[in-house]
């Protein structure tokens, strides 16, 4: 019998449900997404592939999920009641936040509401300083009197000042309310995320407390849904780090998973460049609304420390905070611009082009799906170009209109005084205009020179838009994996369990105790180790690695360095600080060998490796491929002009690479091939693209 | 013919250039001002010195790059080449003030000179009396640090020795600066790279055309968004407490004209200038001003020449808002505040439907420095210029919410706590200091702090202790600033400005302004004054001397008193 693993990845609008046989086997199904109960269609989509592929429930050995459940509550504002519990004096510190606006000049901006309201915030006397010393002690009879306010809430998240130094006020406050609040779920900042920065971990702490019971609900309904078909498989979500947790754990501490779908798809073209060699790439992942990119270096993706869940599409984190709520969760660092399939192109008040942000969505989608869309878009620019098929798309269940959209963009083009095929290329330009911005978000600004990067590209419109961005990069290769259109369900597959176990540690090397350090990186290995053994790996199969945050002293922005050799000895912490200014000269330009350097905060990060391989050796898509379409005309540019372009299935590539103009058509997404490349199938069915000119 | 297609694509591929040297000064440079306050903006400009692009910039350098290269092209004339790159830091020269030094590189493409490529970085301290040049109690320029008239940092691709050591020394961290500088340099130098790439692939020629177009475009997109205002003309006033310097307090006047598809902001009628170095300079004073028209202008209007061609700012000579040398003008930052401040008021009364009332704070700046127990020295400088939104035009002020002139973060409590022997013993809203409107203003915002060392200085630059932050439209004014110490256990009084020493255990407890309302508040919706209540943002009492609302003792409203107290007020 074989083994089969499964990876469901929920987006806003499909859901997508992958099967991966241990022989490289992969089947696929995409379905629309509800809203009302994500479960229901997973379960729908799960039956309708077992019924068409024949699998039985019992070959599914492993169930991996990434799901957008947890931003969604908090978008929608469908969590529960929260009471807050700060030191005297901050009751606000949730809601001044950090100041911080994404954009000028907008005098009708509010950043988001809290999600504690001012009255269900309530203060404590008591004080630890920053030393660690108890300035006042914790005022035992108030804290009963609070605990008696909080009887009529769903949950209460408690933060206090320098707690992340010593949690001992915030435990006992914790545990009185345990007492006196029995099954009211606490959510103890210290526990959580014990990192400096109060705003940050309050905002983490009640987001946590806010969307728990929201997950567990989710999740228990989840492994009915599975078990009620017979899946009784582990179910294991994805988390913003790229690595994933038992169902249980992760809704526990929701806050890990908030970017799961997204970090899946950078995980997946990680983990395949390792299979394949290929340590360096920019991942390029455009869908109907956004497109991605983050880049994978010498084999490792770039973290962010922190994100905001609930505000717009960022280019990174630095530029434009203040759009949503923080979360002190480590984060897979991804751009992303609001240029999808769907974005709406539309003339300004100057007679200037323009395309997106707003988008058409799903619905009514663009002007060529027919359901009431009027604006043009710019897919509705690329089915005009001939890189869409006008008779079908995800493998014949959308047929479109190319009337509706040809009049849309004539009418744009009218206004621009333009031919038809000029506005539509002009739109796919625009389009990758915008997205060049989080392209290079992710490697010129950080120093990396894209045109020594292959592009690694996913996402329903990912393939149509890649040959043409890796021009304008000066990129030579290009790959398009199987499954493009559902790559994140795909990705999901090859993450391992991975528990991070983070305390704050805020002291400067030259004054270091080594022994505390020590044994506070031995409490943390410790703590990984047990959880990973709690999952029920054994010894031979956890993995754990230490690592520091560091900075000089003074800085603002601290670095992420590996800590290798434990127990540290002086020439050991010698080490390290010359690695932290090696890194350090890597990504702001210069070292400083006067000033001292200090810890912000330790962590140990647990795997669990299973015995059997992550990734198959080959691939092969079992999907009917569509009836080989001979071929249509397809515009590449004033430059090449229309060219009768041949429409080809995966599977003809292989073994045979074809020049471009070429169109690979698919169930879940199309690849156009621009003229001067080539393409061709490796031994994992990835279509690698080449320019030959 | 221009095709706005290509149009389009050069405008991207503009605003990457200047972008992409923003973020590198971001990666390489090395003072805190530029990492996290992000003090610095980088622009294209034409060969002829014309804006055509900016990236992601702060409101008060809008309009300051241009001036600044004029100051440049005025001195040398001919006499720039490749491989050139200037500095000019000159208040009186097109400067700013002297901490932002202004860089322009050239391109040239078969010797003729396409474009200049911009960069302003504000440099942590260029010398003078006091560190970091923003005291504000400078009578002259001179006090104020290293006067760099229209030079060349970088003369035939060599860099200018002579110039570098002099900024080297007559800094007081020279590392932190000259790491700045450096930056600087090198992102104009790739930044130009950059735009040689972009010659290559449309040509000098169609190049400088678009270029030109662009400018046009954007002040068509400007003229039309004028047009669509409506017509008409509104004055305001307002004030700072005082000069810096004990003198004042300054009325800062200004009346806005809107008229077909042009503006007009002219600050006749405000005090002449003072002593202190509070003043803001033509340059900055425009700048604030282009800033704050662009609150009613389309979001994603460009930043180019073309926006502030149909605009006019007129400041006579020698008032407060356009100084003549060598007045001082190190502590802009504040008095900027009140320019901004002030155009808004004029805006806010021609388009009621569109503008709020005044933000709240008051331009909080704090350093408290000193020795700790093991005798190293700390220096902890922070800021809170702004503490929440002004009432209207159809909403509350967001407490706390961000300005929209302004993007400065706060500071975590607990990081200043494990860098400086301080405590800070609460930060959080003022109950009853919006002020009240039929939209009410956001609360103002208290900080206090408590010395754990032995000694500290304590500087202060604020205002508002005075002069509230206003109320329109029968709106009324925020809750004022005020401040004080506690020392053994006494309360003593501080003003707005002031340099005081500090003992361990002493506090200091400083009480920022609150937002003005929007519209009278016997008008405001008697629910949302019953939920202020019970979010123990107002007072009961508040509420019936000011809402004229009423509610019980479980604080549900009292639908009827509030009627009966409500018709009562008004009739009066």
């Amino acid at each position: 019998m074989a083994e089969y693993r499964l990876g469901v990845d929920i987006g806003g609008t499909f859901t997508d449900i992958v099967l991966l046989g241990d022989d490289g086997a992969l089947f696929n199904k995409k379905i629309l997404s509800t809203p009302d109960d994500y479960s229901r269609a997973i379960e729908d989509g799960v039956r309708e592939l077992l019924e068409t592929t024949g699998i039985t429930a019992a070959e599914i050995g492993e169930f991996a999920h990434g799901t957008t459940v947890a931003t969604n509550a908090i978008i929608e504002r469908k969590g529960v009641q929260v009471a807050l519990i700060t030191t005297d004096g901050f009751r606000d510190v949730l809601e001044i936040a950090r100041f911080r606006a994404p954009r000028l000049y907008d005098v009708g901006f509010r950043k988001p509401e809290p999600l504690v309201e001012r009255r269900l915030r309530f203060t404590v006397p008591e004080r630890i300083t920053a030393a660690g010393m108890v300035d006042k002690p914790l005022d035992e009879e108030a804290m009963v009197a609070i605990a008696a306010r909080c009887a009529d809430v769903n949950a209460v998240a408690i933060c206090f000042l320098n707690a992340y130094v010593d949690p001992r006020h915030e435990e006992r406050a914790a545990a009185i309310l345990q007492e006196h609040l029995p099954g009211i779920p606490v959510t103890r900042s210290s526990e959580l995320v014990p990192q400096i920065q109060e705003y940050e971990r309050t905002s983490t702490a009640v987001v946590n407390a806010y969307i728990r019971p929201v997950i567990e609900r989710y999740a228990a309904r989840l492994e009915e849904r599975l078990a009620g078909i017979g899946i009784t498989a582990p179910v294991n979500i994805m988390q913003s780090n790229g690595g994933v947790l038992p169902a249980k754990v992760a809704a526990q501490k929701p806050i890990f998973i908030i970017e799961s779908g997204p970090a899946a798809g950078v995980v997946g073209a990680q983990r395949l460049g390792e299979k394949l060699d290929i340590p360096d790439c920019i991942v390029f992942d455009m869908g109907g609304t956004t497109a991605k990119a983050s880049i994978v270096a010498d084999g490792t993706f770039a973290m962010a420390p922190e994100t905001e869940v609930g505000g717009d599409a960022a280019l990174g984190h630095r530029m434009t905070q203040g759009g949503g709520y923080v979360v002190q969760a480590p984060t897979i660092d991804i751009a992303e611009v609001g240029a999808g399939g769907g974005s709406i192109a539309w003339i300004d008040s100057g007679g200037g082009i323009q395309v997106g942000p707003h988008s058409a969505g799903a619905a009514p989608g663009p002007v060529c799906y027919g359901q009431g869309g009027t604006e043009a878009t710019v897919t509705d620019a690329n089915l005009l170009l001939g890189y869409l098929n006008p008779d079908a798309l995800v493998g014949g269940e959308l047929s479109l209109d190319w009337e509706g959209a040809e009049k849309a963009v004539t009418a744009l083009g009218d206004a621009l005084c333009q031919t038809l095929t000029d506005t539509a290329y002009g739109i796919h330009l625009i389009a990758n205009a915008r997205m060049m911005r989080a392209l290079s978000a992710v490697s010129s600004e950080r120093g990396l020179d894209p045109a020594r990067f292959p592009l690694l590209a996913f996402g329903g419109n990912g393939g149509v838009h890649v040959c043409n961005l890796a021009e304008a990069l000066g990129s030579k290769r290009v790959l398009v994996p199987p499954a493009a259109g559902l790559f994140s369900a795909v990705g999901l597959l090859f993450a391992e369990t991975e528990h991070q176990c983070i305390r704050a540690y805020y002291n400067a090397f030259d004054e270091l105790d080594l022994a505390d350090c020590n044994a506070a990186f031995a409490a943390l290995t410790d703590e990984a180790e047990g959880l990973v053994a709690t999952d029920g790996y054994g010894p031979g199969q956890r993995r754990i690695a230490c690592s520091a945050e560091l900075k000089y002293v003074g800085q603002n922005t601290a670095l992420p360095l590996p800590v290798p050799a434990l127990p540290l000895d002086a020439s050991g912490l010698a080490d390290l600080a010359e690695a932290f200014a090696v890194a350090h000269e890597a990504t702001f330009g210069y070292r400083s060998d006067g000033e001292s350097v200090q810890f912000v905060s330790l962590k140990a990060v647990g795997r669990g490796a299973s015995d059997a391989p992550r990734i198959p050796d080959s691939i092969a898509l079992k999907r009917d491929t569509p009836p080989p379409a001979a071929a249509r005309k397809a515009y590449f540019g004033p430059e090449h002009g229309w060219i009768e372009t041949a429409v080809v299935p995966r599977a003809s590539l292989e073994g045979s690479p074809q020049a471009g103009p070429l169109i690979v058509e698919e169930y879940d997404c199309t690849t156009v091939v621009r003229p001067g490349w080539t393409a061709t199938l490796d031994g994992w069915s990835n279509i690698v693209i080449e320019r030959t000119d | 013919m221009i095709d706005p297609i290509r149009l389009e694509l050069i405008k991207n591929a503009l605003v990457m250039v200047s972008d992409n040297m923003m973020v590198s000064v971001l990666r390489t440079s090395r003072s805190t001002l530029i990492k996290s306050n992000m003090d610095f903006s980088a622009s294209i400009l034409d060969g002829d010195g014309n804006m055509v692009a900016q990236g992601l910039a702060l409101p008060g350098h809008l309009g300051a790059t241009m001036p600044a290269l004029q100051g440049c092209l005025d001195y040398f004339g001919d006499d720039i080449g490749p491989g050139d790159i200037l500095a000019n830091n000159d208040p009186y020269a097109g400067g700013s003030h002297l901490n932002d030094i202004f860089m322009f590189k050239p391109v040239y493409r078969d010797g003729v000179r396409v474009c200049f490529l911009g960069l302003i970085l504000h440099h942590t301290d260029l010398g003078g009396r006091v560190a970091g040049g923003q005291a504000a109690d400078s009578d002259e320029i001179f006090q104020e640090g290293l006067r760099i008239p229209p030079s060349k940092i970088y003369e035939a691709g060599k860099p200018n020795d002579t110039l570098m050591r002099l900024i080297e020394h007559n800094t007081r961290v020279p590392n932190t600066v000259m790491g700045d500088v450096r930056a600087q340099l090198a992102a104009l130098i790739t930044g130009a790279g950059e735009v040689e790439k972009l010659i290559d692939t449309y040509g000098a020629d169609e190049l400088t055309k678009y270029m030109a177009a662009l400018i046009d475009y954007t002040e068509r997109l400007v003229r039309n968004a004028i047009r669509d205002l409506p017509d008409g003309e509104a004055e305001f006033t307002e004030y700072n407490d005082d000069d810096g310097v004990g003198g004042g307090p300054v009325t800062i006047h200004v009346k806005v004209t809107v008229q077909d598809d042009e503006i007009t902001v002219d600050f006749t009628g405000t005090s002449p200038q003072m002593g202190g170095a509070l003043h803001t300079n033509y340059w900055f004073t425009a700048s604030l001003s282009y800033a704050a028209l662009r609150t009613v202008m389309p979001a994603d209007t460009p930043n180019n020449v073309g926006f502030y061609r149909p605009i006019t700012v007129i400041a006579p000579e020698g008032c407060w808002v356009n100084p003549r040398y060598p007045a001082a003008v190190g502590a802009r930052g504040q008095g900027g505040y009140r320019v901004r401040t002030v155009v808004t008021g004029a805006l806010t009364t021609l388009y009621p439907d569109r503008m709020p009332a005044c933000p709240g704070g008051n331009e909080f700046g704090l350093s408290v420095t000193g020795m700790t127990p093991d005798q190293k020295r700390f220096l902890l400088v922070e800021f809170h210029n702004v503490t929440g939104r002004g009432g209207g035009p159809d909403a509350d002020g967001q407490d706390a919410g961000p300005y929209w002139l302004g993007n400065m973060a706060n500071t975590s409590v607990e990081i200043i706590e494990a860098e400086n022997p301080l405590l800070i013993d609460e930060y959080g809203f003022l109950p009853d200091t919006g002020g009240p409107g039929k939209y009410r203003g956001a609360l103002g915002l208290v900080r206090q702090y408590r010395l754990l060392a032995e000694d500290a200085i304590v500087q202060l630059r604020a205002d508002r202790h005075v002069y509230p932050c206003w109320g329109i439209f029968g709106g009324k004014p925020g809750g004022l600033s005020h401040s004080y110490f506690v020392r053994e256990g006494k309360r003593e009084e501080a003003p707005s400005k002031f340099v005081k020493p500090m003992k361990r255990g002493e506090t200091f407890r400083a009480e920022m302004a609150g937002s003005g309302g929007y519209g009278d508040p016997l008008q405001r919706d008697a629910d949302a004054v019953a939920e202020d209540i019970r979010q123990e943002k107002i007072s009961v009492a508040h509420a019936e001397a000011e809402y004229g609302v009423v509610v019980d003792k479980a604080l549900t409203l009292d639908a009827a008193a509030t009627a009966a107290l409500r018709e009562k007020r008004a009739a009066n």
